[in-house]
């Protein structure tokens, strides 16, 4: 659902402010004066409508919810452009992974590929499988016909506390 | 210099050729590389879904990283670099996060070295190297050939905690392709965004990101484009078809990891640096190079 359809019946909610503060640690968005420098330079603006002055002003309203619902946190590229470009250094791109981690603890609707990606990590310590590539003349390859060593994988207590990292949610 | 490695996900999974290349590279530089003893994600896919997990799984790649004794670590992929480089930067502030990832560090008696210093392979050639050096070991001048750079985002933002380059103005690169002795003009793109990131959610806005850089590139009439990482090379080489497919523009434009460049450069074999992985036109490039002539 798009966000300006959302708002328009939207309730500011404080405790989800509070929690999205907290999970942003001392990282200072309430500090964000809507210069729009981020929005502005914003790559995922352009393409998927992004703007990040905006969620920094709805997150410090409490409209956390909608913003949620909206799934627009998922639209972000990382370029990483607003951190650097912000005047208070209040860093939209922490609030909108803020966003996406408190998506997933509610329950939100989160794009498969990252939970593909952390059940691949828990399988196998890597993101994604190993695979073979085709080289330009129709040959597969792999590693060892590539001449590169073996990978080594983690040791098996990785994946336990893996899954113990995934159960904390402050920080 | 004696530096570890630390691979990624995508290099040792998919992206072999920069595995290659690297590995060729930087030993004739008089670099020697070690592997780390254990390899894993750097936490970066896992930041969107718990960012503290996420920081975990780089603090235990920089305690790997601490028990070989080097205290040098090379980071090919540029968003491995700004993973590990960020939880650095975090935990040398952040006496909260500190506790809770030493913790689980201890289960498995794992300890967290405060002085390890992260290299890209761009800072590491520019840097630690030096342009007179590479220069001094070219064999084959790429003399009237000309290449874009891709410098990528994650390795020169955000400033505040140390990257390779300036972060609205890098230059590394294209004095890098220049030693080679091609030239590297600057584009208006030049700062654009792959679009790699978005291939987990809007894989048409990821592929229009990429294929607009890459036709905007391809206009300019060089002979190719240079990236250092694996996820923007993957963009712009293996989906080149893909992207090209999604703007509705024939795309036909060389793209090369830097060390491949520098192989090429420096006399070796395509073979040897994984060029016959290169999804993308690469021989109309070598042709007309006549290093393999």
């Amino acid at each position: 659902m798009s966000l300006t359809d959302l708002m328009s019946m939207a309730k500011p909610n404080s405790e989800m402010r509070e929690r999205t503060l907290a999970k942003i640690g001392k990282r200072e968005f309430a500090d964000c004066f809507q210069c729009a420098k981020c929005t502005s330079g914003c790559t995922a603006f352009k393409l998927l409508e992004l703007k990040p002055h905006e969620v920094m002003r709805l997150v410090n309203l409490g409209f956390t919810g909608e913003l949620i619902s909206s799934e627009i946190s998922w639209t972000c590229v990382t370029c990483l452009k607003c951190m650097e470009r912000c005047p208070q250094q209040a860093s939209p791109y922490y609030v909108i992974m803020a966003l996406r981690n408190l998506t997933i603890e509610q329950g939100g609707k989160v794009p498969e590929a990252y939970l593909n990606a952390v059940s691949q990590i828990l399988e196998t310590g890597f993101m994604q499988a190993v695979q073979k590539v085709t080289a330009k003349n129709m040959e597969t390859l792999d590693r060892q016909k590539l001449g590169l060593p073996n990978i080594k994988n983690s040791a098996k207590t990785f994946k336990a506390t893996f899954l113990k990292a995934l159960e904390e949610r402050e920080v | 210099m004696k530096v570890t490695v630390f691979w990624g996900c995508k290099i040792l999974t998919s992206q072999y050729a920069y595995e290659m290349s690297v590995r060729r590279v930087l030993p004739e530089l008089g670099v020697e590389l070690v592997d780390l003893r254990e390899m894993h994600c750097c936490g970066d896919v896992v930041k969107s879904v718990n960012a503290f997990a996420a920081k975990y799984m780089a603090a235990r790649v920089l305690a790997l990283a601490g028990e070989t004794g080097i205290k040098e670590l090379l980071v090919p992929c540029s968003r491995c670099h700004f993973t590990l480089s960020e939880t650095q930067h975090l935990l040398r502030s952040d006496t909260n996060l500190r506790e809770k990832v030493f913790a689980l560090l201890k289960d498995e008696k794992l300890e967290y070295p405060s002085d390890v210093r992260i290299w890209h392979i761009i800072d590491l050639l520019y840097d630690a190297m030096g342009l007179s050096r590479i220069k001094e070991k070219v064999k084959k001048s790429l003399k009237g050939l000309k290449f874009s750079a891709h410098v990528g985002c994650q390795i020169i933002r955000p400033s505040i905690i140390g990257r390779v380059d300036n972060p609205e103005n890098p230059r590394k690169l294209n004095e890098l392709i220049r030693a080679l002795g091609a030239e590297s003009p600057d584009y208006p793109e030049k700062l654009d965004c792959c679009g790699s990131a978005l291939t987990f959610s809007h894989q048409e806005a990821a592929f229009t990101l990429a294929g607009s850089k890459l036709k905007a590139i391809q206009e300019m009439g060089v002979d190719g484009l240079i990236d250092s990482c694996p996820s923007c090379h993957e963009m712009f080489d293996a989906k080149q078809e893909e992207a090209s497919k999604i703007i509705g523009k024939k795309l036909s434009l060389p793209v090369l990891y830097y060390t491949q460049l520098l192989g090429l450069a420096l006399g070796m074999k395509m073979e040897d640096l994984g060029l016959h992985l290169n999804q993308s036109p690469v021989e109309k490039l070598i042709e007309k190079s006549g290093v393999h002539s």
